[in-house]
This record gives C-alpha cells, structure tokens and sequence, in this order.
C-alpha cells in the first residue's frame, strides 16, 4: 500500500528561543516536523520543583527527557572556600534541610578523619540518632510529594504530621527544628539528657503508630499502586550503569549501603538490615523507603537502649587550646578557641556518607597552613540520580512524568548545591 | 531485607479500597489533630531551643570572639564605652554559633522566635536593644506540650509561657595575656592600639619601646594575641 | 395580555402556609403581586429558586465549605477558621468569591477573546436546561413522560463547554486537558447511560413521577449494582478524585482552565460542582426515593422540593469525603476501568432489571 503524508507547514515555536534552553534549535524543529512536540514541564510547574525538564513528546508517550538543573545552584563549593572549616557547617546543612545530621556528618566525618579525631561513644551514638531522624524526616517528606504529585493530598498531610514529632525530638534535641549545625568536629556541641532521649524512644512508637493510617490510605491504596507499580522501570544492570544510588539502587536489586560497607559512627553495634526490591519500579522505589523509615526506628531504638554514659566533645580538642572553659560535655564558652583556627594538615580527605537519598561524598582538599579549605568538593544524591532518573522517564507516559518524579523523590536544592 | 510483595489482585484490591475508606471515616470522625492555633496558643519550647539572642552588658569582655565566628557575618561590634555587638538579624541564620563561642555567657539564647520588624534598617539590632527583651504582643494564652504517652497528646494548659531563659554562667578559667615570649617583640605597640580596656601601655625604656601590661585591667579577651603578628603575647592562667 | 398571564401565575402557585400571610398581603399591592406570582409561579421557582439556581448558589457554598473543611478534618488539621471565627470560617467561600470579583481578568493575547470570556458564563446553560426538567412533587418546570432521557442527554452537553473552553484557552495544558475530558466522557457515559437505562426498566417508565411512586424501596435496594454503575460515573463525570484526570493540577495545572483568573475562574470552577449537583439529584430520584419523606405542614408543597434537596446535599457531603481518600487514577486507567470493569457492571444490572421485570413481574 502507498503511503500517503500530507506536508503541513509547522513553524517550531519561536518562544523557546528566549527561554535559553539547552537543546539545539534543529531538536525543535525535528521534533515538530516528525509528529512529536515539546513540552517543557518547568520551572514555574506545580509538577516539578525548581527545575525545568524538557520532553518530547510522541501522542503521550515520552520520547526524550532533557533536564535543565541549576536554577537553585547556589555555588557552595566556592562559597566553603572563603569560610572558616568551622562555618562551613550550617552552609553544608543547607542543600537538603530535613536532611541535615546527614549531611553534617559526611563534612564532620572527613574534618574528623584529616586530623585523627577519635570521637567519644555516647557522641556517636547521639549522631546515629538524628542521623535517623533526619533520614526519617527526608523519606516523610519524599513520600508527602510523592503523595501530592499523583493528587492525594492526604498522603501529603499525614507524613507532614508525622514530621513535626520528628521536629519537635529534634527541637528537644538539639534547639532547632531543622539546620541543627548541631554536629562538631570531634563530637556534638551538648549532652542530651535521658528525659529527651526517652522521648524520642517514645516518639518512634508513636510515628509507627501513624504511619498505619497512612499505611492503609494511602501506601496500600489500590489507586496508588496502579499509578505506580511498573512505572519507570530501571532494571537492575541499568540501575548500575546509570550511577544511580542508595534505596532507588536498592529498589532495583543492588544490595549497597554505605552504612554496611563502611560503616562509620554507630551503626555497625546495631543491628539492622539493608533493604531490597526487585522490581525497580516506581512503586518499589517508594516502598524500599517505607521500609527504611521502619529500620531507621528500629535503628533508633536501639541506639537509646545501649547509648553509653560519658563524655560528648573529644579531650583531643581542647589539647593546646587556651579556653576559657574545657567541659567535655558542653562546647558552650569554648567554641571559638577551639575551632575558629582549626587547620587541616595537608592532603585530601574523602568521605562517603548515607544519605537519605543516596551516596554523599565530599572531599576536602587542605593546603595544610590556611584555617580556610583549599577546596571542598560535594557530590550529592540528587545529581547522581539525575541521569537514572531520566532514563526511566523514557516510553513512559506524560502523567506518569510526575508520578517518576515522586518515586524518585528528587530534591533540585541538594541536587544543584 | 527484602520488601514484601503487595498482592494486587481483585481480592486485595477491594480489601485495599476498603481499608482507605475505613481510614478515611474513621478520622473524619475523630480526628488525630495536632494542630496547635499558634497566635492563640503557643507551642512549650525546650530551654536550649535558638531564638533570640539577649545580650550581658557587665560579663562582655569585647573579646570580638562572636563576630570572628558568626558564619552570616550578622554581628558586628559597636563602640560605646567599648566593643558591643549587634546582631542583623535580616542575615542571623540562628546557628547560635556565637553564643557558644561567648566565654563570658553575656551572649543568651531566649525562646523568642517571633518577633516583627518594620523593614531592613530595624533589623540590625544594636546593643542597646539586646539587653533587654524585645516588647511582643502576646495573643497566646494557652501553652500547648507534646507529650507521649502511648499516644502523642497535646497538653495544653491556660498559662502563659516566660520566654527568657535562665542562662547558667558557665564556670570560666581566668586568663590575663603577658609578653610569653619577650625576645620576639618588635615595638610596633599594635596590642596597645586593639587593648579595648587600655590595659596595655607604651613604656621607653633604653631607646626600645616596652609594653606593659596591667594584669588587672586586664580581661583575657586575647585580642591582643590574636593581633601581635610575633607571637610575643600569649594568654596565662590567672593565679588564684 | 397581562392579566391572562398573571391568571396563569396566580393558578399554578407554590402554596407555603408558613408565608402565606406574606404573600397574601403582597398579592394586594399592584405591580409587587406581579413579581411575586412570577416567582412562586412552579415553572419558575422549580428553575430559579429550588431545586434551581438558589439550590445552587446555597450548595455551591455550603460544598466548597465542607469539602475543605472535611478534607481538613481527616488530614489532621483545621481548615478555614479565621473569616468568621465565632462560626468556625463558614463564609469563607463568601469571601473567595469575594477576592475572585475583584481580582484581575487577565486574557492572554493567544486567547480567542470573544470564547474565552463568554464561554464561562455560557456554560450555565447546560447546566441549567436539565433543571427543567428535575421535578420536586408538585414544582416543576416541564412535565415530561421521558424526563430523565431528557436529562441523561442533556448532562452529555456539559463536557461540551468544558472542550470548547480549552480550545478557546489555545494553551498546551488547556489542549490536553481538553482532550482528556473528552476521554472522559467516552470512559463514564456508556455504563452510565446503561445503569440508567436498567433503573428505567426496572420501574418501567421514564417518569420521575412513576419512578417516586414505584419506589416503596428504594432504588439502590432493588439493583445495588446499578447504583455503584452510577455512583462512579457521577465521580468521573464530575472530575473528582480518583478521576480528577481532566483537572489534574500537579501535571497540567488545572487542565482547560489553566489560563482563566479572576471572577472567570471562579465561575468555571463552580462547573464541576454544579454538575455534581445535578447528577445527585439524579440520583436521588432514581436511588433514593427522590422527594419521598414524611411531610411537613408548615411548608406545603415546598416539603417535597425540601426533601430532594437536602437528599441530594447529603449525597453530595459524602461523595465530598473521595478527595482526601484517593490519588488520581492515570487517563488510561480510568479508560480501562470505564470499558472493561463499569461496561461489565452496567450489564450485569441491566441483566439484573430485566430478570426481576419478566420472571419476578
């Protein structure tokens, strides 16, 4: 049979051309002389945070998927450069808020390890727990926008709730509901006393006790299984080749923590296990972190059960140091003389942390004489996933476009630094 | 771990639809708020929580040590009879950094976290207006707790909460700077410019310039061994 | 003329004891009894007063109330509050349409300018020509043995506005929207028509007088399945959640009235929920026994208009509940559940009606 194709002349659409997308003018034009078109969901899209993805689409199936990061790149490698090592802490904490213990400790850890800190037990059992907590927090939110991305906004408020009791362990904890800059090279800045860390032991019972309701409205919601389970699917090879890391790895069938392999601070005294899926879908993805959130309870739990008594702040530090106060269980009075002129020795240093979203690394770089570092590199989850996370974008759906998204729970501040 | 796997058929699908509805009435019914209706009521903060920083006049010892580490470079000192530092609180990050750093406690941290400013210049905060606490129209009446008890309940109680914190001085190893290492000094008098309580004088002796350092005056702020580009100046243990 | 129309009014007059005193010594005054026997005229009070526009206007923003409120109240939180303390935020609607009139109407310069503002306001036409026909006992505007044909065909009109509403929008996410919503139509409209069709069958006719009359149980008792049929159409052909999928605002921001702001959006966003309205009533006359209840003598033949109403409020106060119980279903989903799941199910209570009418009379 002949085929017959009518040439319609269809000029792309000029409005791309200001926007400084980052396609090619030819990728427009292919695009609208084949019978696909252009969408760019972003950045002013209720759909997609602070980033733009461009999609060509082909009817409603995604074609191509091109993201364009950077609109809340806030220069932190640049900025570190310029501050004390001490100052870079509450800058560190920034690109992912909920996420802040963890995010601290991969910086703390890797000052820690260029000056041979040996940090005391109790402080490290105190990092391991809001380390959870915070990771608690940042699965909470991810599944709150998760939830309001494929429309139930009760899914969005349940965790959001569940997540003031965990504001309101760490506002006991350490004075601030998020951005704690709580932890300090060689410890953490006070003592937490018993009373606060029985509530916090309490507190895991009643998030559990939550998480049934949401549980049942909307985790195990027959509607929300059909909008994600073989949704985004990235086998476990692609996983692997796209570079794609922590639960959304796991969630394709790779077993790799960084807690298990190298563990650091408390977490190789407790018992917990890493959490795996097979089918690497969107549905697993998010199921994988559920999961997470009930072994970080149990993480919790045992971290209070066995904490140890003593001191929170290394005797190293005050070696040396003219301060006025050295109480080893309050950095309060002798923060400056200890810190302000910490200088690393010279060399590198590398540190890979657990984030809730992923691996985390940083690398500092010491010029050995300077209380400024020479160069800080961070490598966060989000931008790691980025490129899984567009790749199974691709033969899917434009509706489900949000619903991969959520799976994924991509955070464009942590992403973008 | 492996995670379990959600069966989806038909069966489970209903069973799944009527636990989302059964969840769905049952908190339309009787709902687990845990709304607090902030102007109305206020939420009980824990005494360390970081608000408001309240300032010390008479344990300051205008070390500089706050504005040195404050991250933001919110504080800035200002001269009086002395150095004081304000806060701007449009770049305050509430790190709290400075009040840990203050080796006098004249740095406090309060509970107050709402306070309104009219626009930019109001909010640097001047010494003046640190010492005592900002006026705030309290509209709470009610003071609400979380507290676990097998269930997080929302205690409230009809009191109004005092927002300043009494603040334990913490206990402080006295200083006093003196020339350590006498040798290196070079006479350039730079101690005697930053001294900010002139303990520090400018003595002739033999042609050479010789400080003198009055112990008493002085208040082991150790701004003047920060500045001795020699290291000639270090910071001794008080006797006694 | 005038005074063979004013006989006409004055004959066929709603009589309410409880104002009839009001109404007697208005009916005294020149030009005043004019106006007054026009309202209570059936016809007219049916379309403009209840079960017409007023019972819009008073669902409208009792609805928009309760939904947020309800939602609130499951998700842990409070709701509106602040406008109106003492009566816990209730003219909160009052003031969103307050903020709505005087916001800007902003019609973006690819618009086609004369649709994209009348259409709105157009669309209270098919929304209102399935009230003529919506009897409550003795007000009604037409009488017809084929009233809920009538209606069934003429709810089919109102995606119709919805579609041009997108088109005139001339926007990427109002076309997709747009064409979602006519996807929709095709997923709900067959079951629906089906489950109608077996109710009509089961009381053998297609008068709601009948169908009341018939009902000494009600509907939903005589064939649950075809109220399901119906009770999820009515979910789809209204967007709510899960079949929000023409609205959808986290993927394409409010679908077709993604362009529209101020006092426009305000009235196409009422569209939905007067559409709900209808389809209650609807359903109230086929499921649940329409204007049936114990009578109240103080309001005369308002009592039957009264019942129908606040049926079909309760109705809609439930169905309020799906929102903050579902996500959104994705378009092909809700395709496949229209084709396959409801098509089964529809039959099924057809199947149902035709066994009870010839083998159990």
């Amino acid at each position: 049979m002949k085929e017959f194709s009518i040439d319609v002349p269809v000029e792309p659409p000029t409005e791309l051309k200001p926007l400084f997308v980052p396609i090619p003018a030819e990728y427009v034009e292919d695009a609208y002389k084949s019978d696909e078109f252009i969408v760019l969901v972003g950045p002013q899209h209720p759909g997609s945070g602070h980033m733009r993805i461009i999609v060509k689409v082909h009817g409603d199936i995604i074609v191509d998927a091109i993201p364009d990061p950077g609109y809340v790149h806030r220069s932190m490698e640049k900025i570190a450069e310029n501050r004390l090592y001490i100052q870079n802490i509450p800058l560190f904490e920034r690109p992912s808020i909920m996420d802040n213990a963890n995010f601290n400790l991969g910086y703390i850890r890797a000052i820690e390890e260029s000056l041979n800190i040996e940090v005391p037990e109790r402080a490290k059992y105190l990092r391991t727990i809001m380390a959870e907590l915070c990771r608690i927090g940042t699965h909470l939110y991810d599944a709150a926008i998760l939830a309001v991305f494929i429309g139930h906004t009760t899914g969005f408020m349940y965790p959001f709730a569940v997540r003031e009791i965990i504001c309101e362990c760490l506002v006991r904890m350490t004075g601030a509901r998020f951005t704690s800059s709580f932890i300090i090279p060689g410890g953490v800045r006070r003592d937490v006393d018993k009373k606060v860390l029985d509530f916090v032991r309490k507190a895991t019972f009643e998030i559990e006790r939550r998480l049934k309701n949401f549980e049942k409205i909307f985790i195990k919601n027959p509607a929300t299984i059909a909008r994600l389970r073989e949704v985004g699917v990235l086998s476990k090879e692609e996983a692997i080749k796209y570079g794609v890391v922590g639960p959304f790895l796991r969630a394709s069938g790779v077993e790799y923590d960084v807690r298990k392999i190298e563990s650091y601070e408390a977490y190789d005294d407790l018992d917990w296990e890493i959490v795996v899926a097979d089918e690497g879908d969107g549905y697993a993805r998010f199921l994988v972190r559920v999961n997470e959130i009930n072994q970080s309870l149990n993480i919790i739990r045992q971290a209070i059960a066995k904490i140890p008594e003593g001191d929170v702040i290394s005797q190293d530090l005050f070696e040396g140091v003219d301060s006025s106060t050295k109480n080893p269980k309050d950095i309060r009075g002798a923060f400056y003389d200890v810190f302000a002129n910490l200088t690393l020795p010279l060399g590198e240093t590398t540190t890979l942390t657990e984030a809730a979203r992923g691996l985390l690394l940083y690398t500092i770089v010491s010029d050995g004489e300077s209380n400024v570092p020479y160069r800080v590199r961070i490598v966060t989850p989000g931008w790691l996933y980025l490129r899984g996370f567009m790749e199974s974008l691709k033969g899917e759906r434009l509706a489900d476009l949000q619903a991969i998204y959520g799976s994924f729970g991509y955070f464009p501040p942590e992403a973008d630094r | 771990m492996k995670v379990e796997k959600v069966e989806f058929d038909a069966l489970s699908r209903i069973i799944g639809h009527l636990n989302a509805i059964s969840v769905g009435v049952k908190q339309a019914i009787k709902p687990e708020r845990i709304t607090t209706e902030y102007p109305r009521e206020r939420r009980k903060l824990p005494d360390n929580f970081r608000g408001l920083i309240l300032f010390e006049k008479d344990r300051c010892i205008s070390c500089f040590r706050c504005a040195f580490i404050c991250p933001a470079n919110a504080i800035q000192m200002e001269l009086y009879d002395n150095y004081y530092p304000s806060i701007d609180y449009s770049k305050c990050i509430f790190c709290h950094f400075c009040v840990d750093s203050c080796p006098t406690t004249a740095l406090k941290q309060t509970k107050i976290h709402d306070v309104a400013f009219k626009d930019l210049d109001e909010m640097v905060v001047h010494t003046d207006e640190m010492i005592n606490p900002p006026e705030l129209l309290r509209e709470d009446k009610i003071t609400v707790e979380y507290k676990i008890n097998g269930k997080l309940v929302l205690e409230r109680k009809r009191e109004v909460e005092d927002l300043i914190v009494d603040v334990i001085p913490v206990k402080r190893i006295e200083y006093h700077s003196a020339c350590v290492n006498p040798q290196n000094c070079l006479g350039d008098a730079l101690c005697a410019l930053i001294c900010p309580t002139n303990a520090i004088t400018v003595v002739e002796e033999e042609g050479r310039r010789i400080m003198k350092i009055d112990t008493a005056k002085c208040t082991g702020c150790g701004l003047c061994v920060r500045e001795c580009p020699t290291k000639t100046l270090g910071l001794v243990r008080r006797e006694g | 003329m005038l005074d063979a129309i004013f006989e006409m009014f004055k004959g066929n007059m709603v009589y309410i004891p409880l104002i009839q005193p009001i109404v007697n010594a208005l009916m005294k005054i020149p030009i005043v009894n004019y106006i007054v026997a026009l309202i209570l005229w059936k016809p007219f009070f049916a379309v403009a007063i209840l079960p017409g526009l007023g019972g819009i206007m008073i669902v409208l923003l009792l609805m928009v109330y309760w939904e947020r409120k309800l939602t609130a109240r499951v998700q842990w939180r409070v709701g509106p509050l602040e406008v109106c303390r003492p009566l816990r935020g209730l003219i909160q609607p009052l003031a969103d349409g307050l903020r709505y009139f005087f916001q800007e109407v902003i019609v973006h310069v690819e618009a086609h300018r004369p649709y994209y503002v009348q259409l709105p306001i157009l669309t209270f036409i098919p929304v209102l020509l399935p009230i003529l026909f919506i009897p409550a006992g003795e007000i009604v505007a037409v009488r017809s043995q084929y009233a809920i044909q009538i209606i069934v065909a003429l709810i089919a009109l109102i995606p119709i506005t919805i579609i041009a509403i997108g088109w005139a929008s001339n926007n990427r996410f109002a076309y997709i929207g747009t064409v979602r919503e006519a996807m929709m139509y095709f997923a709900y409209e067959i079951p629906f028509v089906i489950a109608v069709l077996a109710m009509i069958l089961m009381y053998g006719s297609g008068d709601p007088y009948v169908i009341v009359e018939k009902q000494t149980v009600p509907g939903i008792v005589m064939n649950p399945i075809a109220f399901l049929v119906f009770f999820i159409a009515t979910l789809m052909a209204t967007s709510r959640l899960p079949f929000e999928i023409p609205e959808a605002d986290q993927e394409i921001a409010f679908g077709p009235f993604v362009e529209y702001s101020g006092i426009l959006f305000g009235i196409v966003m009422t569209l939905a929920y007067e559409k709900l309205y209808i389809m209650c009533l609807l359903m109230t006359i086929l499921f649940f026994g329409g204007w049936s209840g114990f009578a109240i003598p103080l309001l005369g033949d308002l009592t039957p208009a009264i019942w129908l109403f606040v049926k079909a409020v309760v109705i809609m106060l439930i169905i309020a509940l799906s929102r903050s119980i579902y996500p959104r279903f994705r378009l092909d989903q809700a395709l496949r559940l229209g084709w396959t799941s409801m098509l089964g199910i529809s039959l099924f209570s057809l199947a149902i009606a035709v066994v009870k009418v010839w083998w159990l009379g």
